[in-house]
């Protein structure tokens, strides 16, 4: 909402400078977006043109120009501006010219008289360009003419953001009124002259009470259309409208001035002398101003004459309707639509207009009248004519509900001890009844505060107006409780803090992928949750998966030249299961490039690998109960089909990890390198986790164990697995640990033949072990593992 | 030999050896005078063997002093080869040739993403002042986003939400903000209560330096008996000094919530200028942090808590914001690219 100081000055005494004014308007909770300075801020600058230039005697760069003021005098004034021509008209300020807050005085310069100056646009204050040089007027312009009677008078225009409970605010007179109320200042209507009527207006017949309360209407003949006085075409240009004409631009002045929505149609188009405010017919064509045919439904309100539909009531005018340039006749609506019933249409169509949003909003039924009045004065002022009686169709007057309430309950609610007397003083301004006598105080509203409905509401009136300042601060009266975080946020958090450790760099990703990501990771649309009004295409669905952000991320930082990648995700994926949205937390990861983060000079770089990765998923979710690592049977269609191994937890799978699939890579674009990749849901997880279990610490042993390693020779198709289960089986009368060292195919071996070894530890928990016992032990091993998998020692 | 005589041959033999040993210059001399001193056929050793021709009266002064004697040449000879003994390693030591101004090794370590960093920060405070942790859907119903906490289906401020819908037969929304934990916890918990909810939320609005369509939220409400405005300004004094220090201010400006009444926009002191105004708060010494208000009696009632009975404060603040704040981030779409440049500085 566009205010203009000077228009604000109407309606209330003020002497704040603008940055004052804006800072009122932001204690009361009024927004100020920006505030600009327009017209000219200059007296005693005319119009005067250039006959001849002549040198300054002492002086490369200035001039002596003289000047022919138009009423036969002229002048001579020191200039040095470089863009002087003999023949030019310019703005010359002569002495005692205001300039903004500087009066112009004579000088000498370097020893020559000056009386005046020849001004550039920025010593006006017109612009703030910096630009040397003085402002050039076109030709056509009369001499002696006062130049700000081109510009305008100076003036403040402020940009306000209005809360959507305050339509009151959305004209000057709603801003002025408010601004009265906290400056405790009278504020005055523009005056008013009420134009008799003669005849009788069109007949109203409001067949939609409940959408339309209140239709005021009233007929003009007779009048002059043309274009507006300058005053009125300049302050509507300050509120950013483009005047058309006379009978257009009033309706906007008063809707700008006094906050409420008119409507002008040419009586011509008005046929039957009738008005009908109704709701349109299912699937009802409407051309609305704008060019635009719509097809209406039930629950759109129409004005509408004997015959047809005339406007789209509290939107816009009809294309069959409207004021034409030849318009004689008028016939004026102020009327009172619900908010709600505006919006559906606002909303259904995408049609709003600066009327729409003061509907919407809520306006002031009593504010009709006021408006009609105003109105009137300036279609008859301006364009002559000869008014008709009002016809005012107002079934139900609305009153606001009165509130009861006691000051210790405002109090209470802010926290503060604002006196009874000053509660009283701010509530009596803003009231339109207000009785403070017995313990409970009564308080209505005036009608334009339709958002003033219980004691909270006065309770923000009273701290507004008292100021925000008063609440204390006081010592925090927390109470406590303890409760963990949901298991999801917390099993993230430990998770996201295990992946650092590990050397991992924490994505966050924005939520929606496209059908293509779904395709690559083998997700079906169906079960997807799919967005109706997406931003873009390929943001249509929330994702089910956290993979395909991963890998665009991978995709992007291998263009900058971030080679070697370890970063992962943890947040929500969605499904949509029998249509219900499901979100469960996930945890995903990506690793790419060579182990170490970059190549450095001590050792040779080693790309990572499946084992790898094999062992971050083990430091991840070793420790998580009832995990562990199984091959996939079928590898999901986005990773290699062989090197995917599925996450168990107590036997069902939660997710996968492997290789990426080429063709995975080739959809994302990465054709550089391998990628190695994670994902698993914890929703199953949460099920079994707690906060509170620690897991009690296990004994180590104190006597110190006896190592041997273990080297033997087996059939290659033999995996680590047969072996190390080999080992687990082996009967033993003491305590082994073990761990694989070394793995080797090749030469010095039999064909088809690998050997592997292990480093063993026994131990006894009492004592230290005998050579004998420890031999006896390795020997059983090496039995075991010739009988179970065909081992030789090597 | 007399006692006496024997006393001189120990003064003798300590004398020498004492300063033998001092200007010993390696463990291989030290060795030497350990056996010509102590050795079986060693000076002292063999002084020694005359004391069995001493009488009875005469041992025992003369059998503690060699003893006395033996051990202390024993100690000092036993604390000049370690002495030498450390020398000679540090010697070594001292030859090393290193470039300690290689670069080390590159260790990997991993980092937490900025908005975590700063989301951590936050819930940590708020969890030191009691506010226990809580959570809701991310895709919900119409109800819980707006219905319940007071926006009603045909208002202006419901459109301001910029909502995505979801494609669904259901009323179903991403929510348009932290609020929706409001609804559903007060409908399944009773004051006393008081909650934290950080997560992320979604508008319509394309992204830009400053919009982005996903971004985070944490929501705090607090409802027991009593809870008024005084409180929200309170406990906010207290959130702000834990993020930027003992000095922090806060101020309230009066603003617009459907689900607050009174509610109020809440401004920090600037913490670049200390309020005399910079670039950062444009100039007005004061930076927009969040909103708040006294939860609206409609919510209460809303959600089956009495609002005569029951009072509470709510507030909502951006996670982005702060963090693009304190971390001299200009572009909101920086905490989405996952560049590593910019991951691995936090």
């Amino acid at each position: 909402m566009k205010i203009l100081y000077s228009w604000l000055k109407d309606f209330i005494e003020l002497d704040l400078t603008p940055e004052e004014l804006a800072q009122k308007l932001t204690d009361l909770g009024i927004e100020v977006a920006s505030i600009e300075t327009t017209g000219a801020d200059f007296e005693g600058v005319f119009v005067a043109q250039i006959t001849q230039i002549e040198n300054h005697p002492d002086s490369d760069h200035l001039h002596l120009v003289t000047l022919d003021l138009g009423d036969g005098k002229t002048q001579r004034v020191v200039c040095g501006a470089p863009n002087i021509a003999v023949g030019q008209k310019v703005p010359l300020a002569r002495v005692g010219a205001r300039l903004g807050k500087n009066v112009l005085k004579p000088a000498v310069i370097r020893g020559v008289k000056s009386e005046g100056m020849i001004c550039s646009s920025d010593e006006l204050g017109l612009t703030n360009t910096r630009a040397r040089g003085i402002l050039v007027l076109d030709e056509n312009i009369p001499l002696g003419t006062d130049v700000s009677s081109l510009y305008g008078k100076a003036d403040t225009l402020f940009e306000l953001e209005i809360t959507s409970n305050r339509p009151d605010l959305l004209s000057h007179w709603g801003v002025a009124r408010e601004l009265g109320a906290l400056l405790n200042k009278p504020v005055k209507l523009p005056a008013i002259k009420d134009i008799p009527g003669k005849g009788k207006a069109l007949d109203i017949d409001i067949q939609n009470p409940q959408a339309c309360t209140r239709y005021i209407g009233r007929v003009i003949r007779g009048v002059k259309n043309a274009e507006s006085p300058e005053w009125l075409k300049m302050r509507l240009s300050a509120m950013g409208l483009n005047p058309k004409n006379a009978l257009i631009d009033i309706t906007n002045y008063v809707m700008f001035e006094l906050g409420h929505p008119m409507h002008a149609f040419d009586l011509r188009l008005v046929e039957g002398g009738k008005i009908i405010v109704r709701n349109a017919q299912p699937d009802e064509k409407f051309t609305i101003l704008d060019g635009r045919q719509l097809t209406l439904n039930e629950n759109c309100l129409l004005i509408a004459d004997a015959k047809k539909a005339t406007a789209l009531a509290g939107i816009m005018g009809g294309l069959n309707s409207g004021i034409q340039e030849d318009t004689t006749d008028i016939f004026v609506e102020a009327a009172h639509f619900d908010a709600p019933t505006i919006n559906k249409t606002v909303k259904k169509f995408g049609v709003s207009s600066d009327s729409s949003q003061r509907f919407e909003r809520g306006t002031d039924v009593e504010g009709a009248m006021l408006a009609m009045r105003r109105a009137s004065d300036l279609f008859v002022q301006i364009c002559g004519g000869v008014a008709s009686e009002i016809n005012d169709v107002y079934p139900t007057p609305y009153k606001n509900p009165a509130v009861t309430f006691t000051p210790a309950e405002i109090n209470r609610i802010l926290g503060t001890q604002i006196s009874e007397e000053r509660l009283k003083e701010i509530f009596s301004r803003l009231a339109l009844e207000f009785n403070a006598n017995g313990e409970r105080w009564m308080f209505v509203a005036p009608t334009h505060r339709r958002d003033l409905n219980h004691k909270w509401d006065l309770a923000e009136e009273a701290a507004r107006f008292a100021g925000y300042d008063q609440i204390p601060v006081n010592p925090s009266r927390a109470y406590v409780a303890f409760v963990d975080a949901p298991k999801g946020i917390e099993l993230g958090r430990q998770f996201a803090q295990d992946l650092i450790g590990l050397g991992f760099c924490e994505c966050k990703n924005i939520d929606f992928v496209g059908e293509k990501e779904l395709k690559a990771f083998g997700q079906n649309p169906q079960f997807c949750i799919k967005i109706k009004n997406a931003l873009a295409q390929g943001w249509d669905y929330l994702r089910p998966v956290l993979l395909p952000a991963l890998l665009k991320n991978v995709e992007s930082n291998l263009r900058f030249g971030n080679r070697n990648l370890a970063l992962f995700e943890t947040t929500k994926t969605f499904q949509s299961i029998k249509g219900f949205p499901v979100e469960n937390y996930s945890v995903a990861g990506v690793l790419c490039g060579t182990l170490e983060q970059e190549k450095f000079f001590g050792a040779p770089e080693k790309p990572v690998d499946f084992y790898f990765l094999k062992g971050m998923m083990s430091a991840l979710l070793g420790h998580v109960e009832g995990v562990s690592f199984a091959p996939a049977k079928a590898a999901p269609c986005y990773m290699h089909p062989k090197i995917c191994m599925d996450i168990m937890l107590n036997g069902k799978s939660i997710g996968q990890f492997g290789k990426l699939h080429p063709l995975t890579l080739k959809a994302f674009d990465i054709k550089t390198a391998d990628v190695w990749a994670f994902e698993f849901t914890t929703k199953q997880i949460e099920k079994s986790f707690s906060a509170q279990d620690f897991k009690p610490a296990k004994n180590v042993a104190v006597f110190p164990p006896s190592l041997r390693d273990l080297s033997v020779v087996v059939d290659k198709t033999i995996t680590y697995a047969q072996i190390a289960s080999a080992l687990d089986k082996t009967p033993l009368d003491v305590d082994l640990s073990y761990h694989l060292i070394d793995k080797y195919e090749g030469e010095h071996l039999p064909a088809g033949k690998k050997s592997v070894t292990f480093s063993l530890a026994f131990f006894n928990k009492e004592r230290t072990l005998k050579d004998k016992e420890t031999d006896t032990a390795f020997n059983r091993i090496v039995e075991q593992l010739k009988a179970a998998v065909g081992a030789e020692l090597r | 030999m007399t006692i006496s005589e024997f006393k001189t041959a120990c003064q003798t033999i300590e004398q020498e050896y004492k300063t033998k040993i001092a200007h010993a210059d390696n463990l291989s001399v030290v060795e030497e005078l350990r056996i010509a001193a102590l050795g079986r056929k060693g000076a002292l050793t063999e002084l020694l063997k005359g004391l069995k021709d001493f009488s009875i009266e005469d041992k025992k002064t003369a059998g503690p002093l060699g003893n006395a004697l033996k051990t202390a040449l024993s100690a000092a000879l036993d604390e000049k080869t370690e002495t030498l003994a450390a020398k000679q390693i540090n010697d070594e030591l001292n030859r090393t040739e290193i470039d300690l101004t290689l670069p080390g090794y590159p260790v990997a370590k991993g980092h937490r993403h900025p908005l975590a960093v700063a989301q951590d920060r936050m819930t940590d405070i708020l969890a030191r002042l009691g506010f226990e942790w809580a959570e809701g859907p991310w895709v919900e119903d119409e109800k819980h986003n707006f219905d319940l906490l007071n926006i009603p289906l045909h208002h202006p401020a419901r459109d301001a939400q910029d909502t995505f819908f979801v494609d669904s037969t259901m009323p179903l929304v991403l929510r348009t903000h932290t609020s929706n934990v409001q609804s559903r916890y007060m409908e399944k918990h009773k004051p006393p209560l008081r909650i934290m909810a950080p997560g992320r939320v979604f508008r319509n609005d394309s992204l830009d330096a400053t919009h982005s369509p996903v971004f985070h939220q944490i929501e705090g409400l607090y409802v027991d008996k009593n809870v008024s405005m005084a409180d929200l300004k309170s406990d906010l004094t207290a959130f702000m000094k834990g993020l930027f220090g003992n000095k922090a201010e806060i101020r309230f400006r009066p603003s617009f919530f459907p689900f607050t009444e009174p509610s109020v926009e809440v401004d920090v002191k600037c913490v670049f200028c200390q309020g005399k105004g910079c670039n950062v708060c444009k100039g007005s010494g004061w930076i927009e942090m969040l909103g708040a208000g006294v939860v609206h009696p409609n919510v209460l009632r809303n959600c089956g808590i009495n609002p005569e009975e029951f009072s509470g404060y709510a507030f909502g603040m951006g996670v982005e914001r702060l963090a693009m704040m304190m971390l001299n981030i200009k572009d909101i779409r920086t905490f989405y690219e996952n560049d590593l440049r910019i991951l691995k500085q936090f």
